[in-house]
């Protein structure tokens, strides 16, 4: 069973779409509608159905209402939608005007559908790493841990770890630490096809999203299923088993590694970072 | 009638058909009965705490607009900001039964629930002269 918390905003219209498409899932078996508006006043209505099923938290927009409303409960989100999103890759624009109209209807439709999808079976991943020995520096209170050998960095703080023909692909330890607790991992699709430089998912905490940014381009074979369930893994450990991604490399990596950092040199480029930051 | 903005939150509640009835006579009064005037707040923003929801709320006259007797909408802008200038129950009006039907969804909306509409706007009006 999905529990659905829509931001049902009366802000933007993707807020009524959010909450036109929890009512219309209703309507189903496997759904339960939350009311955010009732919930924040009073979780107990709710208890059981958020003991019993999963919660599905859809945002019209990136103020992130339902999301913030859900971590201030310290309620576990499995899944996440939003509504302008959606629209996005639809080419379509939601606007201020709160009428229903062919385009929300439209988007509502998508929407639905990617909530009753079945689940695509994920590939497992085969991947292997060596025992990673990490350098370390610490300003004030943090301490900054980087590994030594095999991985690669942008400057936006990803990480790549290449094996073979694949790589695994992750955050430092940097963006867990700016981030803090880390709610949420919204993974790519399996079969993108990414470039180097674009988005391949995001990660998020009550402070803000963090768009991941792909250091070398691939084909997504694998993510890291567990982060659903366990998203403090990314905290807990960045480099090891809080990895993102995993892609099927393409010919051209030995030029995207080129303009990377290795760990030596992104361990100087973070410190200086970090004394900025200060 | 009063001249300056006047703010009004619905309680959109997905609780029950007075949430959605709630939602559709703000809208109704912002664009049609006193557009201009009005300045809808989003509660899951008020209570979220972002954007000037809270701050308009201190500032201006508003009215709480709730699908239910549990007021949410009421209680968040007297927790979050003021009293607020005059409240709406639709359970008062359309009746417990009614009110804490099943949500709708604006496609299956009908001409009773039109009315339902109409009557809930008409005494948000009420409100609207008497400020």
């Amino acid at each position: 069973m999905k529990c659905l918390l829509p931001c049902n905003g009366l802000d933007k219209c993707a807020g009524l779409v959010s909450g036109q498409a929890a009512v219309e899932l209703s309507q189903q078996d496997d759904f339960e509608l939350i009311c955010p508006v009732l919930l924040n006043q009073n979780k107990s209505p709710y208890e059981k159905i958020l003991a019993q099923g999963d919660l599905v938290v859809i945002d019209g927009c990136n103020t992130r209402c339902a999301s913030k409303l859900a971590q201030s409960l310290d309620l576990k989100i499995k899944d996440k939608y939003n509504v302008s999103d959606v629209a996005k890759s639809m080419d379509l624009k939601l606007g201020k005007d709160l009428a229903v109209n062919e385009t929300t209807k439209a988007v509502q439709k998508a929407l639905v559908e990617k909530l009753t999808q079945t689940e695509d079976k994920k590939e497992a991943s085969t991947f292997e790493m060596t025992t990673i020995d990490y350098d370390s520096f610490m300003e004030g209170k943090f301490v900054f841990k980087v590994p030594k050998q095999g991985f690669f960095f942008n400057e936006n703080d990803c990480w790549v770890y290449v094996s073979g023909n694949s790589a695994r692909i992750g955050v430092s330890d940097y963006v867990q630490q700016n981030l803090s607790d880390i709610l949420y991992y919204d993974p790519p699709e399996i079969d993108d096809e990414i470039e180097q430089f674009d988005d391949c998912g995001s990660i998020e905490s009550g402070k803000a999203v963090f768009e991941i940014i792909a250091p070398v381009s691939g084909r997504v074979t694998a993510v890291n299923e567990a982060l659903q369930d366990s998203p403090e893994w990314i905290n807990e450990s960045p480099y090891e088993r809080g990895w993102l991604v995993e892609i099927a490399l393409t010919d051209e990596v030995t030029e995207d590694l080129e303009i990377l950092h290795d760990g030596s040199s992104y361990f100087e480029y973070l410190k200086k970072k970090v004394a900025q930051d200060v | 009638m009063a001249e300056k903005k006047i703010g009004v939150v619905a309680c959109s509640g997905e609780e029950c058909l007075g949430g959605t009835i709630s939602r559709l006579a703000v809208r109704k009064i912002m664009e049609k009965d006193r557009p201009g005037v009005t300045t809808t707040l989003c509660l899951p923003l008020f209570i979220a705490g972002d954007g000037g929801e809270r701050e308009f709320a201190k500032n201006y006259p508003t009215i709480s607009v709730d699908g239910c007797s549990k007021c949410c909408a009421k209680r968040a802008i007297e927790k979050f900001s003021a009293e607020v200038s005059g409240s709406i129950d639709i359970e008062a009006i359309i009746g417990k039964e009614l009110a804490l039907d099943a949500p709708l969804s604006t496609r299956n909306l009908t001409e009773h629930h039109q009315k339902m509409v109409d009557q809930v706007s008409a005494e948000i009006l009420k409100i609207y002269d008497s400020l």
